[in-house]
């Protein structure tokens, strides 16, 4: 989604010559451009992310509107001091972009993965969490960060073909219609999710997407809960502090009873042996198969 | 008589510290870090900046030094002050506090804060002054950023990330100021990590370095006229050297200063010695 990701940021730092763009030294192959046409304005703040998170809270209280990039660990749970003290205490306008949620960067290993960002990120005072299932929703979604003005966090993933016509873009939205399963999804594993189910007859499975923290559940899901009384919820994010957790705070909170809460989520390192996402998402149950077979032995 | 002045404030601010720290049976207020950066916030605060300058204290624990100096300019009324420091519900953190952020940008306490706040600050003035951008914050004057931290400090990685930035970004409008009491928490900064407010390291970094006796407002005052005269672009380093608790005989130079409180026999005692300044 970097590619994406470039493309709107210069948009949005034409149109507004307040906007600038730091990244942590990475970049190479993607963001020539960005650095080309944004001049001053594009800083490589180098391999010293808890400096770059600070400054640009510093550009943030003169008045700029910085952007912040790194591979997601490094620019989350690396700096998670700089983030709540420097940004989100004060509640400063700076963005904050991480490439490469979950499993993502694969066998570049947990060094590089994030499966506990959602947790850390949302204990923070002030700060919104946006995520993209699609390669699709990126433009809706910067352009929706760029114009609030809080804190916010970018969790971004490698961009997937997607041959199924998806509606409109909302926080929490509706990607298929069904009557037996409610499933909810966080992020960009909707891309194993998917797959899963279009072999199933139709109006089985409720398909819900999840892109944006704090939860604002629209009243279309509960009243998908309320009829099937069957949630699963699938998330590349371990099970503490993540969708699973949120969600089923709201529907405690909203008195939506339900006969089963299947949660399906990113176990860690079991082997501790390298691999692509998708080794990593098989030894969480959360590759494909795994989580066709679950939702079929739920309908 | 400006003379006169300077000495009579550095007497006032430090009883203005001493009696408001003696609100508090605890030894919380710091009261060695605030004697040794009290003359450096005066001279930086009330006689070198300007209305559209910045001052970044990374040293929080040193903030009842820095609500005098304040409280001085009439920042803070002295009423809010008296009544509320150390009471239930301040806005005067024992560190310094977010709830004044045109006087304070950035609230502190963790050290290694400070520096990259500042050199966010002057590198977004210095965009802001060069892209000519129509509502414009800088009209006129590029705004300086000043940025105390204490030697110990520089323990901390961070300083040194924000002291590349600032030397490779070459931010002249950047004026950090190192308290060098050679002090920290639990030791001696050459027995713990080494002196962080040794000159060679910050030039190797690509500042322009300055030393001065930090408790003559005198030096400090020369020290800022030779950083004005520096055209070369860099960021600069104005290093201070300082005596922790300076002005309460018992407490100078010893780590327990930060670890005293001003109980009424140090309290009378430190009254009577910052008179002999």
């Amino acid at each position: 989604m970097r590619y994406k990701f470039a493309e709107v940021i210069e948009k949005i730092a034409r149109k507004d010559d307040k906007t600038v763009f730091l990244t942590g030294d990475l970049g190479f192959h993607a963001f020539e451009k960005l650095r080309d046409n944004l001049g001053e304005r594009f800083i490589n703040a180098g391999v010293a992310e808890h400096n770059m998170v600070t400054a640009a809270s510093g550009m943030a209280y003169a008045g700029l509107k910085p952007w912040i990039y790194s591979i997601a660990p490094f620019v989350t749970i690396k700096v998670l001091e700089e983030i709540r003290n420097d940004i989100c205490l004060p509640g400063y306008n700076v963005k904050i972009v991480g490439l490469g949620g979950g499993y993502d960067y694969g066998i570049a290993g947990p060094t590089h993965h994030v499966l506990n960002d959602v947790a850390i990120m949302m204990s923070l005072p002030h700060l919104k969490i946006y995520t993209p299932g699609f390669v699709e929703d990126l433009e809706n979604i910067i352009n929706k960060i760029y114009k609030d003005k809080s804190p916010a966090y970018l969790r971004l993933t490698k961009a997937e073909k997607n041959d199924i016509p998806i509606s409109s873009y909302a926080a929490v939205r509706r990607i298929t219609h069904g009557e037996k399963l409610t499933v909810v999804v966080f992020g960009s594993i909707i891309n194993r999710v998917l797959p899963a189910i279009l072999h199933l007859k139709k109006n089985m499975v409720d398909l819900w997407l999840v892109s944006e923290f704090p939860l604002l559940i629209p009243k279309e899901l509960f009243d998908s809960i309320k009829k099937t009384r069957m949630v699963c919820v699938v998330e590349e994010h371990v099970q503490t502090g993540g969708l699973g957790h949120h969600f089923n705070q709201v529907l405690l909170e909203n008195k939506i009873s339900f006969k089963h809460f299947i949660h399906l989520y990113a176990k860690g390192y079991i082997s501790h042996r390298y691999g692509s996402r998708d080794f990593y998402l098989r030894e969480s149950g959360l590759d494909k198969e795994t989580i066709a077979k679950t939702i079929e032995s739920l309908i | 008589m400006k003379d006169s002045l300077k000495g009579r404030l550095r007497v006032k601010l430090r009883e203005r510290i001493i009696r408001l720290a003696s609100k508090t049976p605890t030894a919380h207020p710091h009261i060695g870090s605030c004697m040794s950066c009290i003359d450096i916030l005066i001279q930086t605060l009330i006689f070198e900046m300007k209305p559209q300058d910045k001052f970044i204290l990374s040293k929080g624990h040193a903030s009842l030094a820095l609500y005098v100096v304040l409280n001085y300019l009439g920042k803070i009324s002295d009423r809010e002050l008296e009544k509320t420091y150390f009471e239930e519900g301040t806005q005067f953190g024992i560190h310094t506090p977010g709830t004044l952020p045109k006087d304070i940008p950035l609230a502190t306490g963790s050290l290694g804060h400070g520096l990259s706040f500042a050199v966010g600050l002057a590198k977004a003035y210095k965009l802001l002054q060069a892209t000519n951008i129509t509502e414009a914050v800088i009209r006129g004057a590029l705004p300086r950023v000043f940025c105390l931290m204490s030697d110990g400090e520089c323990n901390e990685g961070a300083v040194w990330e924000a002291a590349q930035f600032a030397g490779s970004h070459r931010l002249h409008n950047l004026i950090t100021l190192i308290d060098r009491n050679r002090l920290q928490a639990f030791g001696r900064t050459k027995d713990v990590l080494g002196d962080g407010g040794a000159s060679a390291k910050w030039r190797a970094f690509g500042f322009n370095v300055v030393s001065c006796e930090g408790h003559s407002l005198k030096d400090l005052e020369e020290a800022f006229s030779k950083v004005k005269k520096f055209k070369n672009k860099k960021p600069n380093m104005i290093i201070c050297n300082t005596i922790r608790g300076k002005g309460i005989k018992a407490l100078e130079g010893k780590i327990e200063s930060n670890y005293t409180a001003m109980e009424e026999q140090i309290y009378k005692q430190a009254l009577k010695d910052t008179q002999n300044l």
